[in-house]
């Protein structure tokens, strides 16, 4: 039972304990408003793509070629092109930056080789997108003689996202414990046995995650392509050219290029229609990943 | 340093690894300072001790796992049938082959039942699917897990208990058909139940392969070893049979252990 | 030998191991032609055209056709923007990287995970659509600007875009703090953003740190969502309101029209190779700052 003479200073200390929870609760208060916002800022964003496109994307506007003068031109070529490179961008990055990471995660030990690999590898990744399509447009484009092409904007574009790839493979990597590791090492296996017998399968839902992410990532590049993969497709039949050394011009470099240069009457509608067609496909390439990624992880531990 | 007992009426135990001043680093820190032991054939040999006493470094030692970490040195000599494992033109992944280790903790690979057994042949070159089927049989069976899971041999090996994962882990090293098997604390994250079957499963697999074990629990000790070895802050301090080391130690830290002052 | 090794597997060993690490020094060898072809093309405005790097970078006036090639206006241009993005998008960043890692309530930080995913998925140029549709018609209304494009549009899209960099890497950087100094703190009679202010943000000090760098690089780096929106006029900027431009917006202009060999072109690569330096800059600095948290 507490006297009056202990009752008071837990009094005073209750006073204090309330200045100090105000403080908490309007710090929460604000941290909460800044998480929504975000969530708020984002299905904003896709309303308002989807209310400026949707009466503009219909069958005809995406398989229809581009119009180089009058209205009522479509994109399909575009978006023939952007999954054609977005699939030849894929065959050079998946190999080359599979490599790397696996090497880095369970070979290289620490030393200037590794260091080496590891601060070009970041560097790749900070070099601004626009000077990635420079260097395209001085090797393949000038250099190679190449002109514009799918193919120099695909080697682009590796060169681009080979970091990002990099980066998915070693996390994946190291999501599988140590202890599966030694217990393969333990019953006699090299180590590229283990790897490829045991840690690769081990992985396989994050390691599908990151690759399906970066693809969608890859689908929307638009900076690098400009000046490697240009800003045209040939007219008629051969715009849907399967040769890699076509101009292809993908769906978010028409995005734009039907801005900048806007010489249809129709430039707004077809930017909005191409708008919302990227925003769908990024939307889809995301809830590729994480479906793939469940069902892979539920596979793997459940069968 | 080695007290070994032997009595002049008992059969010769011919050794099946030898250990001759074994030390090993972590960086500076010594944590195995000049280990000597014989590893007898076709017996099982306890390593107890303290914990954080280096028994499992020591053990690590046997098969060389410690190649795996990259600050890990280690000096001295470990011959297997008179052969040192740590040899210059030694192959390490062909060692794991012969010598083989299972885990304190289970750890199965995310595969079915069947591809977690057959993965040892598989990787060393067995590649028939009637031959794997066969040694899969084979190595459960000893391992005592065939009848509760021929059922579902293709079913995922993470469906299965503590218990029974650790002795397809078991199985999976004895499918590798390795002389030697260095266990680490099998039974130590087991229920009472799965502890004896284990312990049980031991004392049958020493007819056929040559047992070291690391344990926490004297008592397994001396249930299941014929030899014991007691560690203590990484030095070796006593071997014998397990008779002698529980009932007659002759050194005062090992009777200290034994009664139970420390650890 | 006591142990034969199986041939087989020890080829495919070596095979493997080879061929791994041709792949690591493949990312070494683009590094190095990147650099080596940018520094080739971007030194030529200063060795073939002689003009002054203290021009390139001093002068305010751009005008390559009278070989007065000042990138200036585009060095205060790329600065003012990134600041402004900085600004706004960094202290955002971090409070909601707080959030998602102290506050967030489990299924909140499900649903805004894959939120912040698709921020990030979202092209550069559907940002800059988003930017001339929706912000610069506001901006021309509300703020009293003529055309709706310049410093504010382009900041504010950009402080959107930097968002998801700084949240993810802020939300790392937080959770890598042991929790040990969280209870320890909450221990001790605490409240929670007593914790996080005087405990959690100094401990995680250096990863946060490394979150606005980044933020910054990728503010530098964004080309296509900030030229739709700035004006692309080579002037200085007077206020947030006036048109102006960056290096990478002037680079995106500019490039497709420039003659093969003119001071305009040789101009544009020297202001991609000064990227490029800025670039490697930034992850020097970020090293730096990560190596004084270990």
């Amino acid at each position: 039972m507490t006297t009056i003479a202990q009752a008071e200073p837990l009094l005073a200390r209750r006073r204090v304990a309330s200045r100090r929870r105000f403080a908490d609760l309007a710090a929460t208060g604000v941290l909460w408003m800044a998480a929504c916002s975000i969530v708020l800022l984002l299905v904003f964003f896709i309303a308002y793509l989807f209310y400026l496109g949707a009466g503009v994307v219909s069958w005809h506007f995406l398989t229809a070629p581009p119009s180089e003068i009058t209205a009522g031109g479509g994109i399909g070529p575009q978006i023939f092109n952007s999954f054609y490179i977005l699939f030849l961008t894929m065959l050079f990055t998946v190999p080359i930056a599979m490599g790397s990471g696996i090497y880095l995660q369970e070979y290289a030990r620490p030393g200037v080789f590794t260091t080496a690999v590891q601060f070009c590898a970041e560097s790749l990744a900070t070099i601004p997108s626009i000077v990635m399509g420079l260097f395209g447009l001085i090797v393949f484009v000038t250099l190679l003689h190449w002109h514009f092409t799918a193919l120099g904007g695909a080697l682009t574009l590796t060169l681009l996202n080979l970091p990002a790839l990099m980066r998915v493979t070693q996390e994946g990597l190291s999501s599988v414990p140590l202890i599966m590791r030694e217990g393969s090492m333990a019953l006699g296996a090299t180590k590229w046995q283990t790897i490829r017998r045991v840690v690769l399968p081990s992985a396989i839902a994050p390691l599908t995650t990151g690759i399906v992410l970066v693809a969608g990532r890859i689908f929307g590049e638009t900076a690098a392509l400009i000046y490697t993969a240009g800003v045209s497709v040939s007219a008629g039949r051969s715009a849907y050219d399967w040769s890699p050394f076509h101009t292809a011009e993908t769906l978010s470099v028409h995005l734009w290029y039907t801005h900048s240069e806007g010489l249809v009457p129709d430039a707004a509608r077809i930017g909005n229609g191409s708008a919302l067609v990227l925003l769908v496909m990024v939307l889809i390439f995301n809830i590729l990943a994480r479906v793939l990624g469940r069902l892979l992880s539920r596979r793997l531990t459940g069968k | 340093m080695i007290s070994t007992t032997t009595n002049a009426a008992e059969p010769r135990l011919s050794s099946k690894m030898r250990v001759e001043d074994l030390d090993v680093y972590y960086g500076d820190f010594q944590a195995i300072k000049s280990a000597s032991i014989e590893i007898p054939e076709n017996c099982v040999t306890a390593l107890i001790g303290p914990s954080g006493c280096g028994k499992s470094t020591f053990i690590r030692a046997l098969n060389r796992m410690h190649d795996l970490s990259p600050n890990v040195r280690v000096e001295g000599t470990v011959s297997l049938d008179g052969e040192d494992i740590y040899a210059r033109d030694v192959d390490p992944v062909s060692i794991r082959h012969r010598i083989g280790m299972v885990f304190q903790r289970a750890n199965p690979f995310p595969k079915s039942i069947y591809e977690n057994v057959v993965y040892g042949p598989k990787i060393h070159g067995l590649g028939k699917r009637a031959q794997l089927n066969e040694v899969c049989e084979r190595s459960l069976r000893r391992a005592a897990l065939w009848d509760e899971v021929k059922d579902r041999l293709h079913r995922s090996a993470l469906d299965l208990s503590g218990g029974q994962q650790q002795r397809l882990c078991i199985a999976r090293v004895l499918a590798v058909e390795p002389e030697v098997i260095l266990m680490d604390e099998p039974a130590s994250a087991l229920d009472p139940i799965a502890t004896s079957k284990i312990e049980d499963l031991i004392s049958e697999l020493k007819d056929e392969f040559t047992v070291v074990i690391v344990t926490h629990s004297m008592q397994q000790a001396a249930r299941i070893s014929e030899f014991t070895a007691f560690f203590l802050m990484g030095d070796l301090i006593e071997v014998g049979k397990t008779s002698d080391v529980f009932t007659k130690p002759k050194d005062t830290r090992t009777e200290d252990y034994i009664t139970g002052r420390y650890g | 030998m006591i142990a034969t090794p199986s041939s087989r597997a020890h080829f495919q060993e070596n095979i493997a191991r080879t061929v791994l690490f041709a792949a690591s020094v493949l990312v070494v060898a683009a590094m190095a032609v990147i650099v080596i072809y940018l520094a080739s093309e971007g030194l030529r405005l200063f060795l073939v055209d002689h003009i002054s790097p203290l021009t390139f970078l001093g002068s305010p006036t751009f005008d390559p056709e009278s070989r007065a090639p000042g990138a200036l206006v585009f060095i205060v241009g790329t600065l003012s923007v990134t600041l402004f993005a900085i600004a706004v998008g960094g202290p955002f960043g971090v409070a909601v990287g707080i959030f998602l890692s102290q506050l967030a309530p489990k299924r909140l930080a499900a649903l805004m995970k894959p939120s912040i995913e698709i921020l990030v998925g979202i092209p550069s140029v559907v940002y800059g659509w988003l930017g001339l549709t929706l912000l610069a018609p506001f901006t021309r209304q509300h703020f009293g600007s003529q055309t709706g494009f310049g410093l504010l549009t382009a900041g504010i899209v950009l402080s959107i875009m930097i968002l998801p960099t700084v949240i993810s890497l802020s939300e790392d950087a937080l959770h890598s703090v042991h929790v040990s100094l969280k209870e320890g703190s909450m221990a001790l009679g605490a409240t929670r953003w007593q914790t996080i202010f005087h405990v959690l943000l100094p401990a995680a000090r250096s990863g946060l740190l490394v979150a606005i760098i980044l933020g910054i690089a990728r503010a530098i780096g964004e080309a296509l969502a900030v030229q739709m929106v700035i004006g692309n006029s080579a002037v200085l900027p007077k206020g947030l309101l006036s048109p102006t431009s960056t290096l990478t917006t002037e680079i995106v202009t500019d490039m497709g029209s420039a003659q093969a060999g003119s001071v305009m072109q040789h101009s544009l690569f020297s202001m991609a190779f000064l990227l490029l330096l800025i670039a490697m800059l930034l992850i020097v600095a970020v090293r730096a700052a990560l190596r004084r948290a270990a």
